[in-house]
């Protein structure tokens, strides 16, 4: 077992089995997953400020089991900033991963992917943002995504919107729509983006599809609207994937996203750890629009 | 508390016939609420709504339709199903005694009292007694609001109480649970009463295993029947497509999107 106590922001942290291969065929150990998210902790620290953290932990590894904990768990030490939300069965008590010390203790108890709702656990019926989470089907890929993404990005600009697009870190795009008025509930989200997907799906119905089920998918992409839901997580900005590789969900500017789209090889829309540390460094989080640009969401009545 | 009588009758097996009323043994504790107009409190009715005319169907408008697949039903009429249901019928006729012990708690349904009627007073103190000691049960068939129900009749502190019983083909498939049905055994009998004895010589004569494959719920086999006679007869019926009601607001958002994706289109 290999132990070691660190300090951040003045306060000591036992992290334990830093030696453990959390990324078995790639080589990636706990160390390594804590530097990650040291050295990218002033970019996410933003995205998952005040949000209700979902743990999805790999205690042994991205090849073993994982589990969700929604729960913050019980033995965190003293200074964990909590909430309490109200759950399907009564109220519960979040973590809240406001600073670096809670990111790096969220971290040790090997939580490799961090799921955040789209509200703040302060408001939870007031989403911060429209989210379109597309999916690609059997014999679709993440270009198809693209393609996808750029046609929504238009129609929202059409629209007075502006929008904003990060890889999954899988297969897959997410687009976010920055709305930061506390008008919009999720309800009012959740209506919007259906409509939206369904008329993608009815002008491109060979590469889109509004439809949940599978069979629907094949060679096409799935917009999921149905992500615009207070109970519902998304992969934040930044985390890492549990994947073979350490991917992460990466901010990508729409002129990259075209260039990207042109040159037809999906790799290079899979953003890795080393990767996403030297380009945050050099420009910055691109994402940081999505917390602060207020838009308002068309109201047709 | 009046006990409320559901139904009234006698329990019989063999030349013995004892009369009873039935009464509930549990009441469950569920907390229910009326609805109510919230305006001037008038307990609200419910109606049946057609979602295609978008008005309230009277009843003789209404028939039932058994689902095969989503949207096709084979249509009943009040009359087929009558004349599948059960004669009402006023005894609790014992078919034969069973050790209680036998039957799987799973096939308990519901608890109900038998309490005597004028005149029975003694053969049902008798019969309390004698299977309290023999430790069996009778098992009968009843019919209840329609249905035929299985039900056992047993000797519960001084009383008889009877409990409707499921059906072996209600039973989700437990393989073990066949062989929990064991065999009766005998006991040490001391010389009683003369009448006592006569009465527990019927027992003993109609004791059996508890073998609740002997028994099907006969409507619902004969229901069944209909339904596949009907079907190949008369065919199903489909229902309408409902074409999807879409909200006000979302019909203006649905031209503006499309507006939009038309200026997209244009550009691209």
């Amino acid at each position: 077992m290999s132990k070691k106590i660190v300090e951040a922001a003045g306060r000591r942290l036992s992290l334990s089995n830093l030696n453990k291969d959390l990324y078995p065929s790639y080589g990636f150990t706990k160390a390594h997953v804590l530097e990650y998210y040291r050295r990218i902790a002033d970019s996410i620290l933003p995205h998952l400020k005040d949000r209700a953290l979902t743990l999805k932990r790999y205690p042994d590894g991205t090849e073993k089991d994982f589990f969700f904990e929604k729960r913050c768990p019980v033995h965190r030490p003293a200074w964990v900033k909590t909430a309490k939300v109200i759950h399907n069965e009564g109220p519960m008590t979040v973590c809240l991963v406001n600073d670096l010390e809670t990111l790096i203790w969220v971290e040790n108890l090997a939580s490799l992917e961090l799921h955040v709702p789209l509200a703040k656990a302060g408001s939870p019926e007031t989403p911060d943002s429209i989210v379109f989470d597309l999916d690609p089907g059997d014999k679709a890929n993440i270009l198809d995504c693209a393609k996808v993404a750029l046609i929504l990005r238009d129609l929202l600009l059409q629209m007075q919107l502006e929008s904003y697009a990060k890889t999954s870190g899988k297969k897959g795009l997410h687009v976010y729509v920055p709305l930061n008025r506390k008008e919009a509930t999720f309800e009012d989200t959740k209506r919007f983006s259906k409509a939206v997907a369904e008329v993608l799906q009815r002008n491109y119905p060979e590469i889109v599809t509004a439809k949940m089920a599978k069979e629907s998918r094949i060679k096409k992409v799935f917009i999921n609207w149905s992500q615009n839901d207070s109970a519902k997580t998304m992969i934040c900005i930044y985390s890492l994937r549990a994947r073979e590789k350490p991917t992460v969900s990466f901010p990508l500017e729409w002129e990259e996203l075209e260039i990207l789209t042109r040159q037809r090889d999906p790799e290079k829309l899979l953003i890795m750890h080393s990767e996403a540390v030297s380009r945050v460094g050099k420009n910055g989080d691109l994402f940081q629009e999505v917390l602060t640009k207020e838009q308002k969401m068309p109201h047709y009545l | 508390m009046a006990l409320q009588e559901i139904w009234n009758g006698t329990v019989s097996f063999s030349l013995v016939a004892i009369p009873v009323k039935l009464v509930r043994a549990v009441e469950t504790g569920r907390v229910s609420f009326r609805m109510l107009h919230r305006k001037d409190y008038s307990p609200l009715a419910r109606r049946m709504y057609c979602p295609k005319e978008e008005k309230l169907v009277p009843p003789d408008e209404i028939v039932r339709g058994y689902e095969i697949t989503p949207d096709k039903y084979i249509v009943i009429t009040e009359k087929e199903l009558e004349s599948v249901s059960p004669e009402r019928s006023r005894t609790i006729e014992i078919l034969e005694f069973i050790d209680i012990k036998d039957v799987a708690p799973v096939y308990y349904d519901h608890p109900y009292y038998l309490v005597p009627s004028k005149g029975g007073e003694k053969a049902y103190r008798l019969l309390v007694e004698v299977m309290r000691r023999t430790n069996k049960a009778g098992l009968a068939k009843f019919v209840l609001r329609e249905r035929e129900y299985l039900v056992a009749v047993k000797s519960t502190d001084g009383a008889l109480s009877l409990i409707t019983l499921h059906y072996s083909g209600e039973i989700l498939p437990d393989e073990d649970l066949l062989s929990k049905v064991g065999t009766t055994r005998s006991r040490e009998e001391k010389i009683e009463s003369e009448e006592k004895s006569r009465m527990k010589k019927i027992i003993k004569e109609m004791t059996a295993d508890f073998n609740p494959d002997k028994y099907a719920d006969e409507r619902r086999k004969k229901i069944m029947k209909l339904l596949e006679k009907k079907a190949k007869d008369k065919g199903t019926v489909e229902a309408p497509e409902i074409e999807e009601e879409v909200e006000e607001g979302v019909v203006d958002l649905v031209a503006v999107l499309e507006e939009s994706m038309r200026k997209v289109k244009e550009h691209r």
